[in-house]
């Protein structure tokens, strides 16, 4: 690859017709390539102490600037850090493990990122080539999937894929954690490092163990990456949910405000102890944590690193957590217009089989003290304002007489 | 500092409610309106109850304003939590203590059979309302506690006692079924909403905003009101006092022992 190929690249262009912006954008970046290549001694600085940049990517990427916008008008950045990607959980792979059809440049050929590619690294339980494909067919299994191939969701593009919630994140630091100092990681890891003499290769394995060994967001966190979807009221109703503002209203929120740590967030009783976030199932499954059937030992959480409700018992387990929301409402026979008559029944069809008639009573129960309660301070404020402002009133006309 | 006094006394004499002010620095005797146990019991209730508003009210602080406590924000929570327990638990306490009080100590059953609503107090609230519209003249004669009173004590003890229950069921949440936390949790901050406004309103009002009060009565520290002031406010009970010895040894102070126990 040289001037030569980017002359070839320029006349196609050319011989292509009309030039878009998208081209131009395509050929400023191979010129700039070029160029870069005739600079002398420029690929001394393609490798980097953190990254073995075996496949010279980093030629290009490595510039901040290094983007377009798409043609849907989307910024696209094509910038690398190396030393941040070096030290995510991907780290050690090469570009082209993931990237599949980067061999021509420009990148024409360039596929989607399907993380079910075998990466060429072998997975040591097994000896094999490891790939995320056993973690995505239990995804697909989850409520979160495509549904079966004779049977798929409408309006897939609603569904989060991997790159919805995963973004190659550096692992969680592993000092500090659970009040334990950071002189136990440290000594930790030198025990490793006994060993292991390649100090980088130690330090990214112990990484691995210790990210997992705690929730990898903040519970507000959690909150903001669910919520990104789950708190559309639209999208939801295209699928027969409601918008689960609801949880907002809860005392498992309020400690989550506050900023407390391990407070209870969304993935807290949805992926309890023992279960896997990418294996979140509806509540009418058995295995789900939120059935019935398991609620104690989700509320409890007995054998976890935090017991949250130790005492909870059935009648207190089975009880409703996120407060009633839209279904429960159009249950009880409000009317909600602002749903299509699509997404309106498909909630309605699901409610009737989610709420059962003693949920119904008990909605209206809490929404009959809250009417009450709201009328009563109304009447009580505004008698006692009206009594006080005329009692203001004479004792002022009182002064004024002097009496 | 003669001089001054006497400047002051000229001015009373141009102001008629100045003149009542130095009439009643002047007068003889005060009257006790709540004595050392009562007083007590309102200062410690009342200190509860600021510490109960502010701790609970907290949680409804939105979720920005809590940010800029970053790290400190969890242990906000946990004081939070403590301080609002210990609060209740107090006010409780101090709530069964005012009952032991009303039925076996002489003061308290005064107090209660004083505190009885009556025929009378429908009387008054209708004269009173006819005085505020400038129809009647005079605004009746309240006896010891006037409706006022009795609908703030009666509120008091319906709120306390359902802010007890209600928060005593959330503090022993698994006892009970999800549907009854549900109901105590609303009910809980619904009533909260009541009572902080009820104190803002008519309690606030009584005590700081009165013309002849502002800005604060310090009768829930002295216990006691002049002469004048009782025979303004309280002219059936005045009465009554003054025409019963039995009852000027339980409610006049001589101004000497203004300072004591009562």
């Amino acid at each position: 690859m040289g001037p030569a190929g980017d002359d070839r690249n320029l006349k196609r262009e050319i011989a292509m017709g009309p030039v878009n912006l998208h081209r131009v954008q395509i050929l400023i970046l191979t010129i700039l390539a070029a160029v870069l290549l005739l600079i002398p001694g420029v690929s001394a600085f393609t490798q980097t102490d953190t990254l073995a940049d075996t496949e010279n990517c980093l030629l290009c990427h490595r510039y901040p600037n290094l983007g377009r916008y798409d043609e849907f008008g989307k910024k696209r950045v094509y910038y690398v850090n190396p030393e941040k990607f070096a030290l995510s959980v991907h780290g050690k792979l090469k570009c082209k493990n993931c990237h599949i059809g980067l061999d021509s440049i420009p990148h024409t050929e360039v596929q989607k990122v399907d993380c079910a590619t075998k990466c060429h690294i072998k997975e040591p339980s097994t000896n094999q080539e490891f790939s995320h494909a056993n973690m995505i067919q239990k995804y697909e299994d989850s409520v979160h999937g495509r549904g079966a191939p004779q049977k798929p969701k409408p309006y897939p593009e609603d569904l989060p894929t991997c790159k919805y919630c995963h973004n190659n994140r550096v692992p969680n630091p592993f000092d500090g954690q659970w009040g334990l100092s950071r002189a136990l990681f440290t000594e930790t890891l030198a025990r490793c490092q006994g060993c292991h003499t390649k100090d980088r290769w130690a330090q990214n394995f112990y990484a691995h163990f210790v990210h997992r060994m705690r929730q990898r967001r903040l519970p507000a966190e959690v909150i903001k990456l669910c919520t990104s979807c789950h708190e559309d009221r639209d999208k939801m109703a295209r699928h027969g949910l409601e918008s689960i503002e609801t949880f907002k209203d809860t005392f498992h929120w309020i400690e989550i405000k506050f900023g407390v740590k391990n407070a209870p967030d969304c993935l807290s009783c949805h992926v309890p102890l023992g279960y896997a976030t990418h294996d979140i199932r509806p509540r009418s499954d058995p295995i789900s944590p939120i059935n019935e059937l398991n609620r104690i030992q989700t509320c409890s959480n007995q054998g976890g690193m935090q017991a949250c409700h130790p005492g909870a018992k059935a009648k207190f387990a089975t009880g409703r957590v996120h407060a009633y929301g839209t279904k429960a409402q159009m249950l009880a026979g409000r009317q909600i217009n602002d749903f299509e008559s699509l997404s309106r029944n498909l909630i309605l069809e699901r409610a009737e089989h989610d709420i059962s008639e003693d949920e119904i009573f008990r909605f209206q129960v809490l929404q009959f003290i809250r009417l009450m309660y709201k009328i009563f301070i109304g009447a009580t404020i505004l008698f006692m304002a009206f009594h006080q402002w005329l009692d203001f009133l004479s004792a002022k006309r009182k002064q004024k007489h002097g009496k | 500092m003669e001089n001054k006094e006497f400047a002051l006394d000229a001015e009373a004499i141009a102001a008629p409610e100045a003149a009542a002010a130095v009439e009643a620095i002047t007068g003889e005797s005060y009257f006790v309106r709540l004595n050392y146990s009562e007083r007590a019991q309102h200062m410690i209730f009342a200190i509860c109850f600021f510490i109960l508003v502010f701790t609970g009210f907290m949680l409804k602080l939105p979720e920005g304003f809590l940010a800029f406590f970053g790290q400190a924000g969890e242990l906000l929570f946990r004081y939070r939590r403590l301080l609002h327990r210990t609060a209740g638990t107090i006010m409780i306490l101090v709530g069964g203590y005012h009952v032991y009080y009303l039925l076996f100590k002489a003061a308290g059953r005064r107090w209660l059979m004083d505190m009885l609503p009556r025929l009378k107090d429908l009387k008054d609230i209708r004269d009173n309302l006819l005085y505020y519209f400038n129809i009647k003249e005079e605004p009746p004669e309240f006896d010891r506690f006037c409706y006022k009173h009795k609908i703030e004590y009666g509120a008091l003890i319906a709120g306390t006692t359902i802010m007890a229950v209600t928060g005593l069921i959330l503090w022993t949440q698994y006892q009970w079924s999800k549907f009854v936390v549900d109901i105590a949790a609303l009910v809980h901050g619904m009533e909260a909403i009541l009572a902080s406004l009820a104190i803002m309103i008519w309690h606030f009002y009584e005590i700081h905003f009165q013309p002849h009060k502002f800005p604060l009565d310090n009768l829930w520290i002295t216990g006691v009101i002049s002469e004048a002031e009782m025979k303004e406010e309280y002219g059936l009970h005045y009465k009554k006092i003054m025409n019963d010895p039995e009852l000027q040894k339980i409610y006049v102070r001589e101004k000497s022992d203004r300072n004591a126990k009562s």
